[in-house]
């Protein structure tokens, strides 16, 4: 079942990018959409495992293609729902998935009929450059971006591991909040990386990440970290000159605040 | 890759590639050394694994839960030393000083993170070869995060 998982995981992600690099705001929701839920069916996933007293990890076996045109995109994405089918479980959680898994197989193909969806892909192409952003401002937030989506998918995957395995209601509806901010955050981040041509995934995740032993400290050492990303965000909403995005770092910046509000219930 | 893009001034083509994919990122599966740095006031680590086989480097990989600066220093230290002999890499640690040049006392503590996983997996290697039931070996750093300054410990 772990290899299911792990399967799951990597459709999440493959899903996820395919949104944040193509830049038709139609295609790009739906297939945003579509990410939640293979989030959801690998969380149900991980549910099924623990139950019978197995385990899973966050191991990947992947890599981020730069391609260059939405079809490209689009048709490696239906080659990775077509290969997983065989993976998931015979029962009602399996049959589940793959119905939606036809339905989005069938969405994929919606947009392959259609030529005019056939745009070109720039966001691999790392040219760098936001609206009048100068190069110095560019450099400072191409480094918070690859920062701060790393961090993302890392507190999104440590949070709902340890969501997955508490007992306590508290924990596990704090828990849900903190996943639920970082899919967000994560999901501004990506298309921010795809405007700027330098969409990558984040690293994978090792054990000594996620395998949480010590609840207390690594909250303290949390929100610790939830401070130094507010002071990155001020520092970067300070120091760039273009209005939107410097109220956009701001607006993150109060929602890191109130990160640190919800770690403190958990101590 | 890298090199056939024309970029904009400012940052380093090579850098942007290893940030957009780190190269020799992860675990191995068949390695016979395992190092960890850990700085214990941010509790940030970085894992480094090698397949050394008749003194030479047949394979290795790191991972981290760092900044961004370790993550290409890693990388760009591990495709240095990878398939090269323990004497390359190790002078290879000095090359990777000149390299970077000047660095911000926060990018000389991530390098020194990659360059202690670095020596501790070889001491766990030489650990294991001495029978020593090891599983992997901790150099946890001190805040200068000096090489010469170093508790070690054994998990």
């Amino acid at each position: 079942m772990n290899k299911t998982y792990q399967k799951k995981h990597q459709l999440w992600l493959e899903i996820l990018f395919a949104s944040f690099a193509i830049e038709d705001e139609h295609i790009k929701s739906r297939l945003y959409d579509f990410s939640q839920i293979a989030f959801r069916h690998m969380k149900w996933l991980g549910e099924e495992i623990l139950a019978t007293g197995d385990d899973y990890n966050y191991d990947r076996d992947m890599m981020l293609y730069k391609r260059i045109t939405v079809f490209e995109v689009i048709e490696a994405l239906k080659q990775c729902v077509n290969e997983i089918q065989t993976f998931y479980p015979q029962n009602t959680l399996g049959e589940r998935i793959k119905t939606d898994d036809i339905y989005l197989l069938e969405y994929l193909q919606e947009v392959l009929q259609e030529t005019a969806n056939n745009k070109e892909i720039t966001a691999f192409n790392m040219q760098r450059r936001w609206e009048d952003l100068p190069q110095d401002q560019i450099d400072a937030l191409t480094l918070f971006l690859f920062d701060e989506s790393y961090k993302e998918y890392e507190l999104i995957l440590i949070y709902a591991y340890m969501q997955a395995r508490t007992k306590n209601l508290l924990h596990y509806n704090v828990f849900q909040d903190l996943v639920d901010e970082s899919h967000f955050h994560l999901k501004s981040f990506g298309n921010m990386m795809a405007k700027l041509g330098i969409l990558a995934l984040p690293r994978e995740l090792h054990e000594m990440t996620y395998i949480v032993k010590d609840l207390d400290q690594f909250l303290v050492d949390g929100i610790a970290e939830e401070e130094a990303a507010k002071e990155m965000c001020k520092e970067l909403s300070d120091a760039i000159t273009d209005e939107k995005l410097s109220k956009f770092f701001d607006f993150i910046n109060y929602q890191e605040s109130y990160h640190i509000n919800l770690m403190q219930k958990l101590l | 890759m890298y090199k056939d893009v024309k970029m904009p001034k400012g940052m380093n083509p090579e850098v942007l590639e290893h940030l957009m994919n780190p190269k020799n990122y992860g675990k191995l599966e068949d390695d016979n050394g395992i190092g960890v740095a850990l700085d214990e006031k941010t509790k940030e680590y970085v894992i480094f694994y090698i397949l050394l086989n008749d003194e030479i480097l047949q394979d290795v990989s790191f991972a981290t839960n760092g900044c961004q600066d370790t993550v290409v220093i890693g990388s760009m230290f591990s495709e240095m030393i990878k398939n090269n002999d323990i004497n390359y890499a190790k002078k290879s640690i000095e090359k990777m000083h000149a390299k970077l040049g000047e660095m911000t006392p926060q990018q000389k503590i991530c390098a020194e993170l990659v360059f202690t996983a670095f020596i501790a997996a070889l001491k766990n290697h030489d650990n294991r070869k001495e029978g020593i039931d090891e599983e992997l070996h901790l150099l946890k750093m001190k805040e200068s995060c000096e090489a010469t300054n170093m508790e070690t410990s054994h998990e």
